[in-house]
């Protein structure tokens, strides 16, 4: 056995130390994996743009319900000039309660969760290359999937980022919403709408159980970001105008609306939420059934993921 | 073959994948050091490595590494095992000592610890300058030493490195060989070298282990296993070449190589006493001025013990490298 030689030498060993301690078990892995995930996400300057809009959204609510508030004690029936042009601030405080619902109510929540949705939608089909694609592209599932954890804590991880995204975008200011609005109406309105908080926490996982895992189907399905937009897109977007114009155009039975996944997240949020079906516009099937279909969403690509996480050889 | 506790021991260890075998019967009791796996693609060394790593259970027979039973420990045993892989397999957009510190998190060391030892780790190869650096912007030096330092970062006591010197410059290959050389030497790292290229294998390791076709064909000391072929020599002869060769033919001699200019390698029968080789000279009137055993390297070691198996190297890699 011949020595090694060469003028470049080695790299000086300078210090290496053994290390002692204790191992932690395999599943608190997941959370490296998801805050990773995360810093990656934040970490492109590009997707501050659409954190920007998102904040917006949550600032147009959050002001919105100041104002009504303020509005609605402070002037009351009076009327102001702007210009020429006599307004009464309770008309104005009217059209907002009525169009956007600033008032507090279930709507209040469902209408900031599905504006603050289409921002998530931006930002997941922009994300899901950087989150999970990239490990296929690259070929880092070996650095994960060689480590003590199994691919189910390696899919945990990946998911949690995503939820972890979905939710604070969507399920956290919607309740810093309902809390404003208690602090500014009434207190007890903790008491008397208490199951809205639970109705947010329910849409948002209703969200939660259904991004996550198509979003990591199609990331390990199509792992560009250009492809997976396009993927996105006619999931959420191409599907949703097919599925107005054949129950709205064509007069289809208006469970067609099923395979607009998005419309599905909203009719079965608005259920967490106790919203009357009534309110609910245009024909729309029964969220049970909207229910069935992410359900079934999810499962199938929950399978997917399983089948090509299982594919990939560690060793090559 | 060694009194101490094994580091590695198969005991016929087979694998099929469906009803076909990628390892057969593999019994083997490896000593803890640096070994050298060795063989043709599709010899079984990544199903070897996988059940190493217990990513796959065993069909039958058993193993284990370190004590860890290798079809029950699976966690325990990726714990125990640095894994180096083939690939990149770098996260893109990460820092070097976020990627390190990441799998020092994975293995389950605590967070603030992994982030320590990353960067004594980089430090120690030689990284420290590259810390910060984003994956996408290192050299394939540099990444081949980054893989390194996430197999080491949880001090592991067995390396898996699997072609650590692949698509290095020569100096980077020999900074590279002489880091293994000193962690298994100074740091007492056993060290599984799975390569395709046999002067690593013969540079780094103190045992090999030849795989061919699922079965295990050669396994020992590099040096051991070099030396049992103690029947070839070099000469270098003065006078009329075409006698001595005839003479040696008479004896049984096989010529392997000569270049017509008095310098040729022969092959002895099994008992040859040296001495003959003068006798032979004397007879043929030939002047006998060198005499050395050629005692074969690996990659003549390897390519005889497939050859003798009826296997032949079966990729330009391979035809290339053994």
């Amino acid at each position: 056995m011949g020595e090694p030689t060469g003028r470049t030498g080695p790299p000086q060993l300078l210090h290496y130390r053994p290390w002692k301690g204790v191992f932690r078990p395999p599943f608190v892995s997941v959370w490296p994996i998801a805050r990773t995930g995360l810093a990656l996400l934040l970490r492109r300057r590009m997707f501050w743009g659409l954190y920007a809009l998102g904040l917006m959204v949550f600032l147009l609510f959050f002001f919105g319900l100041y104002l009504l508030a303020w509005f609605e004690t402070q002037l009351g029936q009076a009327r102001v000039m702007i210009g020429l042009v006599p307004v009464r601030p309770g008309d104005l405080v009217d059209l907002l309660a009525f169009h956007l619902h600033l008032d507090g109510s279930a709507e209040t929540y469902s209408n900031y969760i599905y504006y603050q949705g289409y921002v998530v939608m931006i930002v997941l089909a922009l994300a899901g290359s950087v989150l999970v694609g990239n490990d296929f592209r690259y070929g880092a599932l070996p650095f994960y999937l060689s480590k003590p954890l199994s691919r189910r804590h390696y899919l945990l991880g990946k998911g949690l980022a995503v939820a972890a995204f979905i939710n604070l975008t969507t399920t956290l200011p919607a309740l810093v919403l309902f809390v404003e609005y208690a602090f500014v109406y009434s207190w007890d309105s903790f008491i008397r709408n208490g199951y809205l908080i639970l109705g947010i926490l329910g849409y948002g996982a209703v969200l939660t159980a259904v991004l996550t895992p198509i979003l990591l189907a199609t990331a390990v399905c199509v792992v560009r970001t250009v492809p997976l937009i396009m993927a996105w897109t006619t999931l959420f977007l191409l599907c949703r105008l097919l599925a107005t114009a054949l129950v709205v155009g064509l007069h289809f039975d208006p469970i067609w609306r099923l395979m607009d996944l998005w419309n599905d997240a909203w009719l079965v949020g608005g259920a967490c939420l106790r919203i009357e079906p009534d309110a609910v516009e245009g024909v729309q099937p029964a969220w049970g059934a909207a229910a069935v279909v992410l359900g079934g969403v999810s499962l199938a690509c929950l399978s997917y993921l399983a089948l090509r996480l299982r594919a990939v050889e560690i060793v090559r | 073959m060694d009194a101490a506790p094994p580091l590695i021991e198969l005991d016929r260890l087979s694998r099929w994948y469906g009803s076909q075998p990628a390892l057969r019967d593999v019994t083997v009791r490896l000593p803890p050091g640096r070994i050298g796996l060795l063989g043709p693609n599709g010899a079984g060394k990544s199903t070897l490595l996988k059940i190493l790593l217990g990513l796959l259970p065993p069909s039958s027979g058993s193993g284990r590494i370190l004590g860890l039973d290798l079809g029950r420990s699976g966690v325990e045993l990726r714990r125990a095992v640095g894994y180096m892989p083939e690939a990149d397999a770098l996260v893109p957009g990460l820092r070097g000592a976020e990627y390190v510190a990441l799998a020092g998190e994975l293995y389950g060391m605590p967070p603030r610890e992994a982030r320590r030892r990353a960067h004594e780790v980089l430090t120690y190869l030689e990284l420290e300058d590259a810390r910060y650096r984003r994956l996408e912007e290192y050299s394939t030096g540099m990444k081949q030493r980054l893989k390194l330092a996430q197999a080491l970062v949880h001090d592991p006591p067995v390396l898996l490195l699997d072609e650590p010197t692949s698509g290095l410059d020569p100096s980077g290959r020999d900074a590279m060989l002489r880091l293994l050389l000193t962690l298994g030497r100074e740091h007492g790292k056993s060290v599984l070298l799975s390569t395709h290229l046999l002067g690593d294998v013969e540079r780094v390791c103190e045992t090999v282990l030849i795989v061919h076709q699922g079965r295990v064909l050669l396994y020992g000391g590099v040096d051991e296993v070099r030396a049992r072929r103690q029947d070839r020599y070099r000469l270098q002869i003065q006078g009329d070449e075409e006698t001595f060769h005839d003479s040696l033919r008479l004896e049984g001699v096989r010529i392997l190589h000569h270049n017509g200019r008095g310098e040729l390698r022969v092959a002895v029968p099994a008992g040859w006493q040296t001495g003959s080789f003068f006798a032979l000279a004397q007879r043929s009137g030939v002047l006998l001025r060198g005499l050395l055993p050629d005692d074969e390297d690996l990659e003549e070691l390897f390519h005889r013990t497939l050859a003798s198996n009826g296997a032949a190297p079966d990729t330009e890699k391979d035809r290339r490298y053994g």
